[in-house]
């Protein structure tokens, strides 16, 4: 009973704390892009202003749609997007799920709101929001080789030191990788961050991975007939999603709190610690995001799929190789 | 095996049932912040017709064939497509003889290690 309890009201802390967090980070993310832009930008809070006039707007279903599904597309984006924070730790809060689920659940179930996304831009029954969902379908295959070179290279280096349950979250924060490897294995670890900054992007859809969207090619894409209160949710599980790849790399690169180095008291050390988390979140975004969105341009889907599947995939067997290598070494 | 306990492997751990609670909650909170929006719209009106950029569509245009589905993949990987859609040749023999190949292959690399 006292588990339930625990669930049920850490899921509703954790989805209160994840979608206010996602809209001021989507806040800070528009300001610091306007000003690389030479522009004020809006003020932080515009993005709560956006979900509010959206949730006031009509909410239009498309006379061709199939609406029992492209009403359910956006629920299940952001209950999707809610879940995986509840698997990934917060500050030096452990993860509320952190033992019934590992990285490997996490990568599988990365790929859920983008299923969802998926599913609401086909029932839809528009061209615009076809061709995005037939799109939105071939990157999520491509970063999918990536992603799950990361997963194996990271188990595999803390399998090989001796740590127990290495694909579990809290086996990965409590021994960063950073400490297990040598020069060989250091340059594995940097390009295994590279690909996790370059995947994560392509799983938000963000420049230059936006091609399931392409406001000036497809007119928004698999979103072209959302409106009103069902955008709104798309908009939130955007939200939700930065901080979850976000929360993610931090914690497989950089699990360090504050009260690992300085010795403060429980409730002092926990605030520092969440501060502290928000502010290495807002660092990966802007790197992982702002700044890559801000300097690229759209790239086409074959293009995407090149990036990924070929390059990527071929960076993280590399990580991988000198990661082995490090181990063969020491 | 007991559903109700979480999956151990000695690796990691996987809990369906524990994922499929949290999910439920998820799921009501989700529809209750839906359900304080704005539900209504001008059903039969102009505003239901599909977005094509303004321009009238007759009704087979609004569907995109799924044969375009993979057409970013299979043409970052071409290269590879070229070579390989030849292969199959639909003969069962030539399936047969490629099995016994692939077995030779995987039989000298086990008895190399």
């Amino acid at each position: 009973m006292g588990n339930v309890l625990l669930i049920l009201f850490g899921t509703l802390a954790v989805a209160a704390f994840g979608i206010i967090t996602g809209l001021v980070f989507l806040g800070v993310d528009r300001i610091l892009v306007a000003r690389m832009q030479a522009r004020i930008g809006p003020p932080w809070q515009q993005p709560f202003f956006d979900f509010f006039k959206l949730m006031s707007k009509e909410n239009v279903i498309p006379r061709n749609s199939i609406p029992w599904l492209f009403n359910l597309a956006p629920l299940l984006a952001l209950a999707s997007s809610i879940v995986l924070l509840l698997y990934l730790p917060i500050g030096s809060f452990p993860a509320l799920l952190a033992a019934h689920g590992d990285l490997i659940l996490i990568v599988y179930l990365l790929i859920v709101p983008a299923l969802a996304m998926v599913v609401g831009g086909f029932a839809s029954s528009s061209p615009y929001a076809t061709i995005g969902a037939q799109r939105e379908m071939v990157t999520m295959i491509s970063y999918e080789l990536p992603l799950a070179t990361i997963a194996v290279a990271y188990a595999w280096k803390l399998g090989q030191a001796g740590v127990a349950h290495p694909f579990a979250l809290s086996s990965i924060t409590a021994n960063p990788i950073w400490g297990l490897v040598g020069p060989v294995g250091l340059a594995g670890a940097v390009l295994l961050l590279l690909v996790l900054i370059v995947v994560t992007p392509g799983e938000l859809s963000r420049i230059p991975f936006d091609t399931p969207e392409a406001e000036t090619e497809l007119a928004g894409g698999l979103l072209v007939e959302y409106s009103g209160r069902n955008f709104a949710l798309f908009y939130l599980a955007l939200g939700v999603k930065s901080i979850v790849m976000a929360a993610l790399v931090v914690a497989l690169f950089f699990p360090w709190n504050v009260s690992d180095f300085i010795a403060l008291p429980t409730v002092a050390a926990r605030i520092a610690d969440l501060a502290f988390w928000l502010l290495k979140i807002e660092v990966v975004i802007f790197f992982a995001a702002s700044l890559i969105r801000i300097s690229l341009a759209r790239l086409r889907i074959n293009h995407v799929v090149s990036l990924y599947w070929k390059y990527l995939g071929a960076v993280g067997f590399l990580a991988l190789a000198l990661l082995m290598i490090d181990g063969m070494i020491a | 095996m007991d559903v109700t306990t979480t999956l151990e492997t000695g690796y990691g751990a996987w809990s369906p049932l524990v994922w499929l609670a949290a999910f439920a909650v998820t799921m009501v909170i989700a529809l209750l912040i839906r359900s304080t929006g704005e539900s209504r719209y001008k059903k039969d009106s102009n505003q239901t017709k599909p977005f094509i950029s303004g321009n009238e569509a007759p009704q087979d245009a609004y569907h995109i064939r799924a044969g375009n589905l993979y057409w970013g993949y299979l043409e970052a990987l071409k290269g590879y497509y070229q070579k390989l859609v030849p292969l199959h040749t639909g003969i069962m023999t030539d399936y047969v003889l490629w099995m016994f190949g692939v077995v030779a292959i995987m039989l000298l690399i086990g008895l190399s290690i």
